[in-house]
């Protein structure tokens, strides 16, 4: 913009704050601390200052040591290039302190290493500032276009979380676009959701009507589908799970149908089913003399349903049966004793 | 012609809600509008569904900004607009029938289009150039006015006309800046003080006159809004 030298320090001076970082190269080094000529600043505000001649002034004591003996500003040299915090601003006589303690930088930036930096280390606005500056030719234009990240496909998904603009509830001006009078049910996702359900419960149907009529292939079919389209679809997990029992294929069936319950708790015959089905289960187990295995069926039937008299019933005989057992063993352990 | 830019006024709109319902980032909704503009530079209005075209132009600008949006959603989406609180559609023939028109009409949009439906957008230079401005400013004025949030806006709202392919990018991110400051009564620094106005800085190439042309347009898309229902 070429504004003067005076306005930018001005400006400079209003905007500065305690904690922002600077960069600069010491000019002199007396007892009391050293003097530093600033040149860009490394936070908040990011500006070339380069040309405004500030000095700034760093005391003694916020030069932390660099050995146990000796003069803290011993390790300095004129000409440095120094990253400091700075501490205390003067805006009417226009004088700075810093410090080189991390103490004086505000937590989100107490990372940030402060003392002796390379001049790799300076940041890359101010080194493109320098260019621009030396070169006459060169516009803010031709140097953005041809930086790297510009091209980068990631810069405005950056850009936009640095601002601090939401895409998700994009903004407008216009009264009709205003994202938040929009109703969620409008919305791709949720329309995708309810077609769904309905496209899938389509197929249910259509195997129901098949399994009626004994083709338990083509129902198969169906069901599989219709989870295909909507996977948690619960009325064909049922169905399905039903198929499954009738098929004799049970832990399959259980599966479903504590999938389809897990989904909507409700559901009336999905709870039903798997009673029956654990019973049944349980009833296999028995057969096979996995006596724990089979009680622990039939403790969940009942645990989903105390009602079942079915689940009560086969609990109670399993446990008389193995009661009638244990009695056997005692009475042989007796008669060989 | 003000008849024919209300009708734009009205299905650009229908792109831009839809764009938002479909979970579209403002780059490929801002493609969408442009392919939709650019298309009806070259072809008659009348002799083509506006709204089909529209559907086309966001199922094309979310593949070439690399947001793929499935038909199924642009169906819905749109299906849902023109009759509010329906019922989802079924899968039938209907269904079928109008997946397969917006994949016709997407492959003649190409065609008009001589497949040239990559385009510079203003956006990534107005995120820059709102970075550098940020610098300058004051912190505290900056936090206090939402100049980002306000430029953006008037960007992505510029759609409804045809902005786009009257101007340079860089100048219409310029140019929402400077309304975005303007309507917030935010001076940049020194501005009195400058040599160069900071906009110029920006880009070299901008003049006053285009600004104010520029602005005046999207004055003008906003007295749009107010006389449409």
């Amino acid at each position: 913009m070429e504004i003067p030298s005076m306005d930018r320090r001005e400006l400079f001076f209003r905007d500065i704050e305690r904690g922002d970082i600077v960069i600069g190269r010491i000019s002199s080094i007396r007892e009391f601390g050293f003097f530093m000529v600033l040149i860009c600043l490394g936070s908040g505000i990011m500006r070339d200052i380069s040309h405004l001649e500030i000095t700034a002034l760093c005391p003694l004591r916020d030069v932390p040591s660099h050995s146990n003996h000796g003069d803290p500003l011993s390790y300095y040299q004129t000409g440095d290039i120094i990253r400091a915090g700075i501490k205390d601003i003067d805006r009417y006589h226009e004088k700075l302190a810093v410090s080189l303690c991390s103490s004086s930088l505000p937590p989100h930036l107490s990372g940030i290493k402060l003392g002796v930096i390379t001049s790799e280390e300076l940041p890359l606005y101010y080194r493109r500032s320098v260019e621009l500056n030396s070169n006459s030719l060169e516009s803010y234009e031709n140097i953005m276009e041809s930086s790297l990240g510009f091209v980068n496909p990631g810069v405005v998904e950056f850009l936009l979380e640095k601002l601090g603009i939401d895409e998700t509830n994009p903004p407008s001006l216009m009264r009709g676009l205003q994202s938040k009078n929009f109703s969620e049910e409008d919305f791709a996702s949720a329309l995708r959701k309810k077609q769904s359900a309905s496209w899938a419960l389509k197929c249910v149907k259509i195997g129901v009507d098949y399994f009626k009529v004994g083709r338990h292939v083509d129902a198969m079919n169906e069901y599989n589908k219709a989870l295909e389209i909507d996977k948690q679809n619960v009325e064909a997990l049922v169905a399905r799970g039903a198929l499954y029992a009738t098929k004799g294929s049970l832990n399959k069936a259980i599966e479903d149908f504590e999938l389809a319950l897990e989904n909507c708790p409700t559901h009336r015959n999905a709870r039903k089913y798997l009673c029956q089905t654990l019973v049944e289960r349980g009833g296999q187990l028995e057969e096979e003399e996995k006596f724990l295995n089979a009680e622990s069926y039939y403790k969940k039937a009942l645990a989903l349903d105390e009602t079942f008299k079915e689940a009560e019933e086969a609990l109670q005989k399993l446990h008389k049966y193995m009661q009638v057992i244990l009695y056997f063993l005692l009475e042989i352990e007796c008669c060989v004793n | 012609q003000p008849q024919l830019a209300r009708v734009h006024f009205r299905v650009t709109r229908f792109i831009m809600e839809a764009g938002v319902k479909l979970g579209m980032q403002s780059i490929p909704i801002a493609t969408a509008c442009t392919i939709y503009h650019k298309f009806f530079c070259e072809i008659n209005l009348e002799a083509y569904d506006l709204y089909l075209v529209a559907m086309s132009s966001i199922y094309l600008a979310g593949k070439v900004e690399e947001q793929h949006l499935r038909t199924r959603d642009i169906i819905n989406v749109s299906h849902r607009y023109f009759n509010p609180s329906s019922e989802p559609l079924e899968l039938d023939s209907r269904f079928w029938e109008l997946r397969d028109s917006i994949v016709q009409c997407e492959l003649l949009m190409l065609r008009v289009l001589r497949f040239q439906v990559s385009f510079q957008h203003p956006h990534k230079y107005l995120l820059h150039y709102l970075i550098s401005l940020k610098n300058w400013l004051n912190r505290y004025s900056w936090q206090r006015t939402p100049i980002s949030v306000t430029a953006w806006a008037l960007l992505r709202d510029s759609y409804h006309g045809g902005l786009c392919l009257r101007f340079q990018a860089q100048h219409l991110a310029v140019a929402v800046l400077y309304l975005a400051l303007q309507v917030y009564g935010v001076e940049v620094p020194a501005e009195g003080e400058a040599q160069k106005p900071w906009w110029q800085v920006f880009s070299d190439d901008l003049t006053k006159p285009i600004i104010d042309n520029i602005v005046s347009d999207l004055i003008q898309i906003y007295a749009m809004d107010t006389e449409i229902p």
